[in-house]
């Protein structure tokens, strides 16, 4: 059975749909509106569930001469990741309507979560490269205008465009990346394409295309690259914590159950096809980077939200460095992962906001023993957090088995170095299980509270969360029913092959992966009393020194930029027309010329008898014109000569036989003469005197747009000889029976190039929306 | 000047005219149309004055206190852009609604028409049209704007 391609893309259209009537529905509902989104969302949830099982590529044209077409696949892998975002999202949406109560812009805020819920699916179900990049790109935008929810506030502006820079930052290199697969799928394929889902049905010749053309390590970094910013791996992990001042909701959605993990998605997406030595080396060592520095981090922090990040960071270094690994549990570890952190990690961000709203607090040192006043919301944290932290049963504990597994299968196989993995893996989870105990503390112990009485939360504060906790019960209880469902279509299509995969608890032996287990859970326990000697051991290494801190570098290279960007502003921005003129024209001959010289073009010979008489006495004439306009005595003359020298250039264009463009040069030369003689009296008499480096450089500048004219002309005009193009014969041959009209030129404007002149009207219209609004602003007295 | 321009405007506006329906045949079109008329206008500009078109043609009030963006002259040609704008997409969609791709455009030559025997109309005239009021507008508000400061 194949998916229908009207089910996928209704799926995916919804959201946006309901982003755009957000104003309207918002007036019928109001606050209420979150109730309509999660309504919405479960309509895409419905949908998509639909297809499970029905695995296939589907496709509508788009693009067809470039092989670029709207065409989605829906496996396992892509339906887990998109019925975890549909689902979740109704569920924050739900939330949303509670917590966003009485919130300010709450029209954009569902808008943009709608426009990212549709996004997010769009990136999941994607098997067309340009595709993915569009939804990708979407995700990133759709984050910033969350993150920067409070537009008053500068803090929330810092992060927004933090995180903007970051992840845009690696959506350009994910675009480098794509390119270079479309190359290699020209040679591997045989045509160029964007179709991933033909891409990766034949790995093998993309993969050898790949290396023939010494593309597979670039390839590979950039992707790296871009999902190392998108999902918050070291170095490039420091834009989430900030992205946290973001409403809380928005943190459970994106920052940890969703877009994050589109980098996650895409490594596991790419897998089958690129993954080899070098791809273990690259993932697996960023994914345990990230999975011990984030842990230290969380450990470290004092807010929930704070601490929630960087377990989140570590997370997702989880699964990159599970997808990084070769053997069967890697993938595994990824896919199931996946699932399972979306489960206990978005109902603890929910819990923080519910501590938030209720005890008024995110400090974690702030608050403890809250068990009493929130019991439900006690609960499910507990569920949550120990499923964070890996204890068995939970279902947390049987992803990380499976990365035990595939790194100690690693280090067993290499030796030597690669014994470091499992160690590093099972170090990093020594601290994963310290920081949930950390953050489940604040239920626990004595009753300490910013506030004295803690009011109980509302039903939809609770109930979101809860439904999540439940899932992570399920799936604690009986993984084989996740993995039957969907993790297994999900761990097929991140590997080449068809791995079996079953999960079996409790263990029948003591493995190695156990033990390293084991060593975590008893490690964290046992840590857990001198949690703020550890804390602050990580804060002293942490604030030594700015260089180990990738967000100052962050900052550094920004007031560098804007240092930069205020020296060279004065000199290229003065306000005088003919320093831009100067500028302007500079630069274009100057990348003209270079272009030139790059392509190492020759300039053709020309004959310079061949011309007729009558071309040469209005070339001459002209010629005189122009030497005559510098030297003019007075303004009026200087105009007048310069009007000869046009209406000669519409001479030279009649005796070309080129009357449309006589016609055009003779009415716009009038016109300017015109305005000439409108501003001709507000011109100073005098000038300054001659400044000789002034006109120095007005000779040279002049020489060089001479020449950069010259030569172009020379280049681009078709040898006279020659036949004419196959496109000038069709524009000859078809004007008429094609566009009716006898006068090609004109067919070809209106009719066979409408677009190039529509895009020309577009311009002329901007042009004057943009002279009234700088007059109208001169006139409002904000120069400046 | 003022008298070259009673002589000359009438002229100007009614080649303009013919250019604009010639253009698909012979010389000419929407955007020679255009630059045309609106030399036309700037002629009658620097003879008359900005408020002449107003005061002497249209014979109404002009109020000289309001500023030139409330001018409501400049207002039309803002209104002329647009709706030329509004034009070309809509012709553009059309050909889209008909059946062929963005701004398809087709002909029909009507026979046995009075005077002429042979009429062609083409549907690139209402997209000519369009770049003729685009132009028009367009020039008309960036010289009256620049022209009144």
């Amino acid at each position: 059975m194949s998916p229908e391609l009207s089910v996928v893309t209704t799926a995916i259209a919804l959201p946006f749909v309901g982003a755009a009537a957000t104003p309207l529905i918002y007036r019928w509902f109001g606050e209420r509106t979150g109730y309509a989104a999660a309504a919405l969302a479960l309509v895409s949830f419905g949908l998509l569930a639909t297809q499970l099982g029905e695995y296939g590529t589907v496709a509508a044209p788009w693009i067809p001469s470039i092989g670029v077409a709207l065409r989605f696949t829906v496996d396992g892998w892509a339906l887990l990741f998109a019925l975890l975002a549909s689902g979740i999202g109704v569920l924050v949406f739900t939330y949303s309507a509670a917590y966003m109560h009485g919130g300010h812009n709450l029209q954009r805020y569902y808008a943009a979560l709608l426009a990212f819920m549709g996004s997010i699916l769009g990136v999941a179900l994607a098997a067309d490269l340009v595709v993915v990049f569009l939804f990708w790109e979407l995700t990133s935008l759709a984050s910033f205008v969350l993150i920067g929810h409070h537009t008053t506030d500068g803090e929330s502006r810092y992060a927004a465009r933090m995180a903007m820079l970051v992840t845009v930052g690696g959506g350009l290199c994910l675009l480098a990346g794509l390119l270079v697969l479309s190359i290699a799928a020209r040679q591997a394929l045989g045509t160029a394409s964007f179709d991933l889902a033909t891409m990766l049905a034949n790995d093998e010749a993309m993969r050898s295309a790949l290396r023939d053309q010494g593309l597979f390590v670039p390839a590979l970094v950039l992707i790296a690259i871009a999902a190392a910013a998108k999902s918050a791996q070291v170095p490039l992990h420091f834009w989430l914590p900030n992205a946290m001042v973001a409403p809380t909701p928005v943190s459970a959605f994106l920052h940890s159950a969703t877009m994050v993990k589109v980098g996650v998605y895409f490594v596991g997406r790419l897998r089958p096809l690129l993954s080899g030595p070098e791809w273990t080396l690259l993932f697996a060592t960023l994914g345990l980077v990230t999975m011990t520095v984030g842990a230290l981090l969380a450990v470290a922090s004092t807010d929930t939200k704070e601490l929630l990040a960087y377990s989140t960071a570590s997370h997702l270094g989880l699964m990159v460095a599970g997808f990084g690994f070769g053997a069967v549990a890697g993938g595994e570890a990824g896919a199931f992962h996946l699932l399972n952190h979306a489960l206990f990690k978005a109902p603890l961000f929910l819990v923080a906001g519910i501590l938030a709203h209720e005890a008024g607090s995110r400090s974690l040192d702030n608050m403890s023993g809250l068990r009493r006043e929130l019991p439900v919301t006690a609960a499910i944290a507990v569920v949550a957090g120990l499923s964070m932290a890996g204890i068995p049963p939970f279902n947390g504990f049987y992803s990380k088995e499976l990365l035990f597994e595939a790194a100690y299968e690693f280090g067993h196989e290499a030796g030597g170095l690669a014994w470091l993995y499992p160690a590093v893996a099972t170090v990093a989870s020594i601290f994963t299980v310290l920081y949930s105990l950390k953050f489940l503390a604040v239920f626990f112990g004595e009753r300490r509270a910013p506030q004295k009485t803690v009011p109980r939360p509302p039903t939809a504060l609770v109930v979101p969360p809860a439904v999540l906790a439940l899932g992570v019960l399920v799936v604690s209880a009986v993984p084989q029913f996740a993995v039957d469902l969907i993790v297994q279509g999900a761990v097929d299509a991140t590997a080449r092959g068809q791995p079996e995969f079953s999960v079996h608890f409790p263990p029948e032996h003591v493995t190695p992966p156990l033990l390293m287990s084991g060593v975590a859970i008893v490690g964290g326990v046992a840590a857990y009393p001198v949690t703020d000697r550890v804390a602050r051991a990580i804060e002293t290494v942490r604030d030594s020194t700015v260089l180990i801190r990738p967000s100052g570098w962050y900052d550094r290279a920004l007031s560098e930029t804007e240092r930069a960007g205020a020296h060279v502003g004065p000199l290229v921005h003065t306000g005088v027309l003919r320093t831009y003129v100067v500028w302007g024209l500079a630069t274009v001959s100057a990348l003209v010329l270079a272009g030139y010289v790059a392509t190492s073009a020759s300039v053709p010979a020309v004959d310079g008898l061949g011309v007729p008489l009558i071309v040469a006495l209005v070339l001459l004439i002209a010629l005189l014109a122009g030497f005559a306009v510098p030297t003019a005595p007075s303004h009026v003359a200087g105009v007048l000569t310069l009007s000869i020298l046009g209406f000669v250039l519409a001479i030279f264009y009649i005796v070309a036989s080129a009357p449309d463009l006589a016609l055009t040069q003779l009415v716009v030369e009038t016109l300017v003469l015109l305005i000439f003689l409108l501003v001709l009296q507000r011109l100073p008499e005098f000038y300054a005197d001659l400044d000789r480096f002034v006109v120095g450089r007005d000779v040279v500048l002049s020489l060089v747009v001479g020449v950069m004219a010259f030569v172009s002309t020379l280049l681009v005009s078709p040898d006279p000889a020659a036949d004419p193009t196959e496109l000038a014969r069709y524009y000859v041959t078809e004007a008429v029976p094609e566009g009716g009209g006898t006068n090609v030129v004109n067919v070809v404007l209106v009719d066979f190039r409408g677009f190039d002149t529509m895009g020309e009207l577009v311009v002329i219209t901007i042009a004057a929306v943009s002279v009234l609004v700088l007059v109208t602003m001169r006139t409002r007295g904000e120069t400046q | 000047m003022k008298t070259t321009a009673r002589i000359a405007v009438p002229i100007i506006l009614v080649l303009a005219v013919s250019l604009f329906f010639q253009g698909h045949n012979l010389p000419g079109g929407g955007f020679i149309g255009g630059v045309l008329t609106t030399t036309a206008f700037v002629l009658v500009y620097v003879a008359y004055g900005l408020d002449y078109l107003e005061a002497g043609v249209l014979d109404r009030e002009v109020d000289p206190g309001t500023g030139i963006f409330e001018h409501r002259s400049v207002t039309a040609y803002r209104r002329t852009f647009v709706l030329g704008l509004t034009i070309v997409v809509g012709s553009g969609l059309a050909g889209l609604l008909l059946g062929g791709s963005f701004l398809a455009q087709d002909y029909v030559i009507l026979h046995d028409v009075p005077i002429y025997h042979e009429v062609e109309l083409a549907s690139a005239l209402v997209f000519d049209l369009g770049v003729y009021l685009v132009v028009v507008g367009g020039l008309l508000t960036i010289l009256s704007v620049v022209g009144a400061e």
